[in-house]
C-alpha cells in the first residue's frame, strides 16, 4: 500500500475493466485509470456516454471489480474483498446517491434514511434520532413520514441523500444527481452535496454530463474512451 | 442485523402486496384444511367404529338371519348349549317413527332383554334415566342421536319420564305410546343402530313387531381364543340361512375401508399442497422479480445476502404459519359440517332411500341394505347385517389429536419453506451491479 494513502481517500490504480461479450470480443471499459482524491474533495467526473464513467463510478462503489488495478477507500483495498465483506464495507464507507433516487417505495422518508443503519447494532431509537436529525437539517422534517411517491423530486433527491450520509461514510457516489432534477431543485441538490464536502470529511465522487454542474466542483476529470483524459482543478 | 428488523422488511412486503399474499395464504389454507378434514374425518370414522366394538367386546359374535324365517327360541338354546358359549342374546328389530312434542324422528326398534341392552352398550351406565325390566310393557331406552337429534342442533328433545308415540308398519301403521325411561351415552351406530335405536324388551317388541322370531342374536365366546371356532360351529350349523360376523372380522373389514378412505384422502391433500406448494414458488418468484431493483439497493448500501435470503425466507414462513392456521380452523369447521351431514341425514325425519344406502355403504355386508323401510321388512333378505332396515346414518364426531393439528401445522410451514427456498436463494444471489443496471 502507498504510504501516502491515509491523506486521500480514493486512491485508483492502474485501474482497467475489460468486458468480454464473447470468445473473440473484448471491450475495454476502462484502460489503466489511476488518480488521487483528497479526503473532503468534491469531484465530477464527466464524459460523454459509453466514455466509462459508469463503469468507474461502479468500481469505485465496489459493486464491480477491476479486471486489474486496485482501488483504495480510506486506505483500505477493496479489489479482493468477497460479497459479504464488501456489503459491510460499503455499509460503514459508503454512500449511494442515484440519478433515480432509488428509494424504497414502500417505505416513509424515515425509514429509507434508517436502513444503511439496520446492519449495524444500534437501538431503535438512536436509529429513529440519527434518521429524524439529518432529514430535518436537510429541511425535510415535515416530510418525515411521507413515502417517496408523496414527495416531490427534489425532495426524494435529499432523502437519497440522507441515506447515504446516515453511516457517515468516507466517500458519496453520486450518478448524475440531478438527472432528473429541474433547473432549481438541481442547483440545490448540488449546494446541499457541495456544502457537505464543507462540513464534513466526506470525499463526494459526481458523475455527470452538465458542465454548468460540474463547475460547482473542486475537481473534473475528464473520461473519454475509457481513459482519464484530463483532470482539472477548479478550487 | 436484527431478526426483528428482517421480520418487519418481510412483513411490510407481505402487507403492500395484501391481495397477492392473501391468495398465497388461501393456496395454503386449502391444502392444510384438506389434510385436517379428511385425517379427522376418518380418525372420527375409526373412533366411532372402535367404541361400538370396544362396546360388544372382542368375543361378540353377531349372528343375523338370512331370508325370512329368522331365529326361534330354540335357536337361542341351542346356540347357548354350544361349547365356549357364554351368553347370548335376541335382537328384534323393526324401523319406526318417534314423535315426541313436535319432533319427529326415524328410529330403529330395538328389541332386546334387559341383560342384552347392558351387553350392547358395554355395561356402561346409561346417559340418563334406568334400563328397563323384562316386562311384556313398552318401556323404552332411547339411543343418545334420538334424544339429542341433530335436526335440533343437538338440543335435548326427549327427556326421561315423558311418553313418546311410536308409530309403527309405515304410514297408517299403528301407534304406541312409549314411557321413556332413560337415554343411553353416545355409543355409535355403524354395526348396530344403537345411537338412533329405541331398545325396548324383548317381549315388549314381539307384540309391537307383531313378530316371534329374531334377526338376530348376539353371542358371547367365554374366551377370545375360542371365538372363530364358535363362529365356525355357528356357519356349518346355520349355513347360508344366517350371516355369522365377529367383532374381529368387523374390525379388520372397518380398517381396511378407512385405511383405503385415508390413502385416498391423502394424496387428495397431497395433491393440493403440492398445487399450494409450486404456487407459492410461482408467487415468490414474480415478487423476487418485481423487487430486483430494491434488493440491488439494499445490496448496495450494506445488505449481506444472508439478509435477502432472510427476508425472503421469512415471507414465506409468514405465508405457512399464517396457511396453516387458518387451514386448520377450515378443516375443522368442514370435518363438523361433513359430520353433521352425514349422521344428520339418517336421523331427521326425511329419511330417503338414498341416505339410508349411504349409511349402509359403511357397513359391513350392508351391500343391499338400502331403501328398507317398514315393518314387514324386518326379516330382511339377503345379507344384511343387524343394521338391514335401520334409519340410522353414521353417527360420529371428527376426531382432531393434537398430532394432527401439530402435524398440519409442520407441514404447512415445511410446504412453505421449501417452495421459498429458490426464490430467496435467486434474490440472494443477486449483483448489486446487476440489480441496479434493470430500470
Amino acid at each position: 500500500m502507498p504510504k501516502e494513502t491515509s491523506k486521500y481517500s480514493v486512491i485508483a490504480t492502474g485501474v482497467s475493466k475489460v468486458y468480454k461479450m464473447s470468445e473473440s470480443l473484448e471491450v475495454d471499459a476502462l484502460t489503466a485509470v489511476s488518480f488521487k482524491l483528497k479526503q473532503g474533495e468534491f469531484v465530477a467526473i464527466v464524459g460523454p456516454s459509453g466514455s466509462g464513467k459508469s463503469t468507474l463510478m461502479n468500481i469505485l462503489g465496489t459493486i464491480d471489480k477491476p479486471t486489474s488495478g486496485e482501488v483504495y477507500i480510506d486506505g483500505i483495498p477493496t479489489s479482493k474483498m468477497n460479497g459479504n465483506e464488501l456489503a459491510e464495507f460499503r455499509n460503514k464507507k459508503l454512500g449511494f446517491v442515484f440519478q433515480s433516487y432509488n428509494l424504497i417505495t414502500g417505505l416513509d422518508a424515515e425509514k429509507n434514511v434508517e436502513l444503511p443503519l439496520m446492519t449495524a447494532s444500534l437501538s431503535d431509537s438512536d436509529r429513529r434520532d440519527k434518521a429524524q436529525k439529518l432529514l430535518v437539517r436537510l429541511g425535510l422534517g415535515e416530510r418525515l413520514k411521507m413515502r417517496p411517491t408523496q414527495l416531490s423530486g427534489g425532495e426524494q433527491q435529499r432523502v437519497a441523500i440522507a441515506r447515504a450520509l446516515v453511516n457517515n461514510p468516507a466517500l458519496i457516489l453520486a450518478d448524475e444527481p440531478t438527472g432528473n432534477l429541474d433547473t432549481h431543485s438541481g442547483d440545490e441538490v448540488i449546494k446541499l452535496l457541495k456544502s457537505i464536502c464543507r462540513d464534513g470529511h466526506v470525499t463526494i465522487v459526481m458523475v455527470t454530463h452538465n458542465l454548468d454542474i460540474a463547475k460547482y466542483c473542486d475537481r473534473i476529470i475528464h473520461i473519454k474512451d475509457g481513459k482519464l483524459e484530463k483532470q482539472e482543478v477548479l478550487a | 442485523m436484527d431478526l426483528k428488523d428482517i421480520f418487519w422488511l418481510s412483513y411490510r412486503d407481505l402487507n403492500e402486496k395484501k391481495v397477492r399474499t392473501a391468495l398465497t395464504i388461501i393456496m395454503v389454507i386449502i391444502g392444510v384444511a384438506a389434510i385436517v378434514a379428511l385425517t379427522s374425518f376418518t380418525a372420527g370414522i375409526n373412533n366411532s367404529i372402535t367404541t361400538q366394538l370396544e362396546s360388544l367386546g372382542p368375543t361378540a359374535i353377531i349372528v343375523g338371519s338370512i331370508g325370512t324365517a329368522g331365529f326361534t327360541p330354540a335357536s337361542v338354546s341351542a346356540v347357548s348349549s354350544l361349547p365356549n358359549v357364554t351368553s347370548v342374546t335376541p335382537l328384534l328389530t323393526g324401523s319406526a317413527v318417534l314423535y315426541a312434542g313436535n319432533q319427529n324422528t326415524s328410529v330403529t326398534v330395538v328389541g332386546t332383554t334387559a341383560q342384552g341392552l347392558q351387553q350392547l352398550i358395554g355395561n356402561v351406565s346409561l346417559y340418563q334415566g334406568s334400563a328397563y325390566q323384562d316386562t311384556i310393557a313398552p318401556d323404552a331406552v332411547v339411543g343418545h342421536s334420538v334424544a339429542f337429534p341433530t335436526s335440533a342442533d343437538g338440543k335435548q328433545t326427549i327427556t326421561v319420564g315423558q311418553s313418546a308415540t311410536l308409530r309403527l308398519g309405515g304410514r297408517g301403521g299403528t301407534t304406541v305410546t312409549v314411557p321413556i325411561l332413560g337415554i343411553l351415552p353416545a355409543i355409535g351406530g355403524l354395526l348396530i343402530p344403537i345411537d338412533t335405536g329405541v331398545f325396548v324388551p324383548l317381549q315388549a317388541a314381539e307384540v309391537l313387531l307383531h313378530r316371534l322370531s329374531f334377526n338376530e342374536m348376539l353371542v358371547l365366546a367365554s374366551s377370545t381364543g375360542s371365538v372363530n371356532a364358535t363362529a365356525s360351529l355357528i356357519t356349518t350349523i346355520y349355513g347360508s340361512s344366517a350371516r355369522v360376523t365377529t367383532t374381529s372380522q368387523l374390525a379388520s373389514t372397518a380398517s381396511s375401508i378407512i385405511g383405503s378412505i385415508t390413502l385416498l384422502f391423502g394424496v387428495i391433500a397431497g395433491i393440493s399442497l403440492l398445487v399450494a406448494a409450486i404456487g407459492i414458488m410461482n408467487v415468490m418468484l414474480m415478487a423476487v422479480m418485481e423487487r430486483t431493483r430494491e434488493i440491488g439497493i439494499m445490496k448496495a448500501i450494506g445488505f449481506k445476502s444472508s439478509h435477502v435470503l432472510l427476508i425472503f425466507m421469512l415471507q414465506a414462513l409468514i405465508i405457512g404459519v399464517a396457511g396453516g392456521v387458518a387451514g386448520i380452523v377450515v378443516g375443522a369447521t368442514t370435518s363438523y359440517s361433513l359430520a353433521a351431514v352425514f349422521s344428520g341425514a339418517g336421523s331427521t325425519s326425511t329419511t330417503t332411500g338414498a341416505s339410508a344406502s349411504t349409511s349402509g355403504s359403511f357397513r359391513s355386508g350392508g351391500g343391499s341394505s338400502g331403501g328398507f323401510s317398514g315393518a314387514g321388512a324386518a326379516g330382511a333378505p339377503s345379507g344384511a347385517a343387524i343394521s338391514a332396515n335401520t334409519s340410522s346414518g353414521i353417527s360420529f364426531k371428527p376426531a382432531f389429536p393434537l398430532t394432527t393439528i401439530v402435524a398440519a401445522l409442520l407441514i404447512a410451514v415445511f410446504v412453505s419453506l421449501a417452495a421459498g427456498i429458490y426464490p430467496a436463494w435467486r434474490a440472494s444471489q443477486m449483483q448489486p451491479i446487476d440489480a441496479l443496471r434493470q430500470l
